[in-house]
């Protein structure tokens, strides 16, 4: 019995597609194959009722096993939370779980990834300078003995190396991710693929009480899972909008707007200049990874 | 801000993550320990083991590699192998190596702690457990059997009088004859011996995820920071925590990978405590051994992690 439950719920979840909200691609397949292992042992059971037994008592090292209590209540444990959960599990966090953890507005505290490929360059583009990631800070002088460029004087790449891996919209903007945005402020050669130039990206609005003087900007929050949602990090770029969106807080929007990386706190920060917020539907995957 | 606020929805999503992600490597570990069960013969542990002591030592802390099991597993097996005449330091030290160094527990923990040195965090975890193992098996070699053992488990040893059911236990010949013995018998029977290790340990997997996920999505962790940036105090605090949790050896690195505010040498020390010692292990090795043996080696562990964490975070940390 508790097999079989096991059994229905691990492969409804994978089946549904509803296990996407739960766990990166990797690990989505050791639950389905899980699923089917715990139906194949419930029906060893199910055709082999002898089987059943835990084990003889004098061999029975189970001592939740040994007394009808014990496998009661083992039984409650191990059924009621899981399917108590699995019928009011949401697709995403609530807004006070994200309070709780505290979303990232840098990359900094993340785990430490490469760039997603989807955004990555096919091959290093040739620089003939070496970029500094802060200009506030001083630099190495190179071999020859002249000064590194810093990000802002580097000179843009040619409008068409970007335009030759960065994925665009039907209305030409650079379809990128909140984390994007964010790695890209870490980076120099990816924020200079991005900066100035018009993007649109999809995420949930929260206010922003941390870079807010003027208080036109909001933050545009996603969560970003490394293994499971129980390790998931939120994750947020700030909004400077001149006009207050009118959706309420934890609802999913579309912002389209041009890329800044203002040094801000002592830190490059990703700031999306809206041109326009629009409320929109929720992602199929509510997790970003 | 509240330093506790729980919302179910919340609780529900993070309980069937920490589920889904760390179920199929229960039942791998299950199923490794329920085919160790049906098909490896225990005399044959006992005829590979070399005969100088330190070498015995040194091989049963290895063994967990070719007999994966779960700490709890481990604790049921050790019975049946010390009656089958393996050495108690060398029982005693594979109990304590097999829920750290398998390649179950590698694999898991090498997986959870993808993008965050992997690596390290598993060899770091394999031999530093290997070493505690090999320490505790060479610190109770002295120690005569009616000192560690609970009087039960002294009488069921061979050459001597068994009394009672309690701590009993049985030779080959009891294993359950539902099916035969041929190879569809022992199918049977490793579907059997797994199903009840699964359910057995996976009771205290469903209650250690809830409490993480408690922890996960209702505490306001800002509040861990002084807790979490202070080194000897986050290392402490992760092994309380590996106490309380009681997760299984096989998962538990994907809890430990959870606590982001924590850092490596903390969820290392997480690593190495919780499958030697924690709330359901102090009840199962008390079915085995005597109280007191069983207080003294939780406290020493505690210390000795604590120790080794604490200097490996210089490096660790930085």
């Amino acid at each position: 019995m508790t097999l079989l439950a096991w059994s229905a719920v691990l492969l409804f979840f994978c089946l549904s597609g509803r296990i996407a909200s739960f766990l990166i691609p990797a690990f989505r397949v050791n639950v389905l194959l899980a699923g089917l292992v715990f139906l194949v042992m419930a029906c060893c059971f199910l055709f082999l009722p002898g089987v059943a037994q835990c084990c003889d008592d004098e061999l029975c090292g189970h001592p939740l096993g040994r007394w009808k209590f014990g496998r009661i209540v083992t039984f409650l444990i191990l059924l009621l939370p899981m399917v108590t959960a699995a019928m009011f599990s949401p697709k995403n966090f609530g807004a006070a779980a994200i309070l709780n953890r505290g979303i990232a507005t840098d990359a900094a505290g993340l785990v430490q990834r490469s760039a997603p490929a989807r955004i990555r360059p096919p091959q290093p583009l040739p620089s003939a300078q070496p970029v500094v990631d802060n200009p506030a800070e001083p630099a190495l002088p190179t071999k020859n003995g002249s000064q590194p460029a810093t990000a802002a004087a580097t000179p843009a790449p040619a409008q068409t190396a970007a335009d030759d891996y960065l994925p665009k919209s039907k209305d030409g903007n650079i379809v990128v991710q909140v984390i994007d945005l964010l790695y890209a402020a870490q980076d120099s050669s990816m924020r200079a693929d991005f900066e100035g130039k018009t993007v649109e990206t999809i995420g949930q609005l929260m206010p922003d009480d941390t870079h807010n003087g003027n208080g036109n900007r909001f933050k545009l929050m996603r969560m970003f899972m490394y293994c499971c949602a129980a390790d998931a990090k939120p994750i947020a770029a700030v909004v400077e909008s001149p006009q207050q969106p009118t959706a309420p807080e934890m609802a999913w929007v579309k912002v389209v707007g041009k890329v800044d990386f203002p040094i801000e706190g002592g830190r490059t920060i990703a700031v999306l200049k809206a041109t326009s917020v629009k409320q929109t539907d929720p992602p199929a995957e509510t997790m970003l990874y | 801000m509240s330093w506790f606020s729980f919302h179910f929805t919340d609780f529900a999503l993070s309980f069937l993550s920490i589920i889904f992600e760390g179920i199929p490597f229960l039942l791998l570990g299950s199923l490794a320990s329920g085919a160790v069960e049906a098909f490896v013969p225990r005399e044959s542990i006992t005829r590979w083991l070399p005969k100088n002591f330190a070498a015995a030592i040194m091989v049963s802390a290895l063994l967990g590699l070719v007999l994966p099991m779960c700490e709890c597993a481990s604790v049921v097996i050790i019975r049946r192998l010390i009656r089958k005449g393996l050495p108690l330091p060398c029982a005693i030290t594979y109990m304590m190596a097999a829920p750290i160094v398998s390649p179950v527990v590698a694999l898991s923990t090498y997986v959870a702690f993808r993008g965050q040195s992997p690596l390290e965090m598993t060899l770091l975890r394999m031999v530093l457990g290997f070493l505690i193992a090999v320490g505790i098996g060479l610190a109770v070699r002295d120690f005569p059997a009616e000192k560690l053992l609970q009087p039960a488990m002294l009488d069921s040893l061979p050459g001597r009088r068994r009394t009672g059911l309690s701590m009993a236990v049985a030779g080959d010949d009891a294993v359950l004859n539902l099916t035969g013995g041929g190879v569809r018998g022992k199918l049977f029977r490793t579907v059997q011996s797994a199903t009840s290790d699964f359910l057995d340990v996976t009771f205290f997997f469903v209650i250690g995820a809830a409490i993480a996920s408690t922890f996960n999505t209702a505490v306001n962790q800002s509040l861990l920071v002084p807790v979490a940036t202070n080194p000897a105090l986050s290392v402490m605090a992760m092994m309380l925590l590996a106490f309380m949790l009681a997760i299984c050896s096989s998962t538990n690195a994907f809890i430990a990978v959870s606590f982001r505010m924590f850092p490596p040498s903390a969820k290392l020390a997480f690593l190495l405590f919780g499958p030697l010692f924690d709330t359901k292990l102090f009840f199962l090795y008390g079915a085995v051994f005597r109280r007191w043996f069983v207080l003294t080696l939780g406290i020493g562990l505690f210390i000795v992690i604590a120790l080794i964490c604490n200097h490996l975070g210089l490096i660790l940390n930085t």
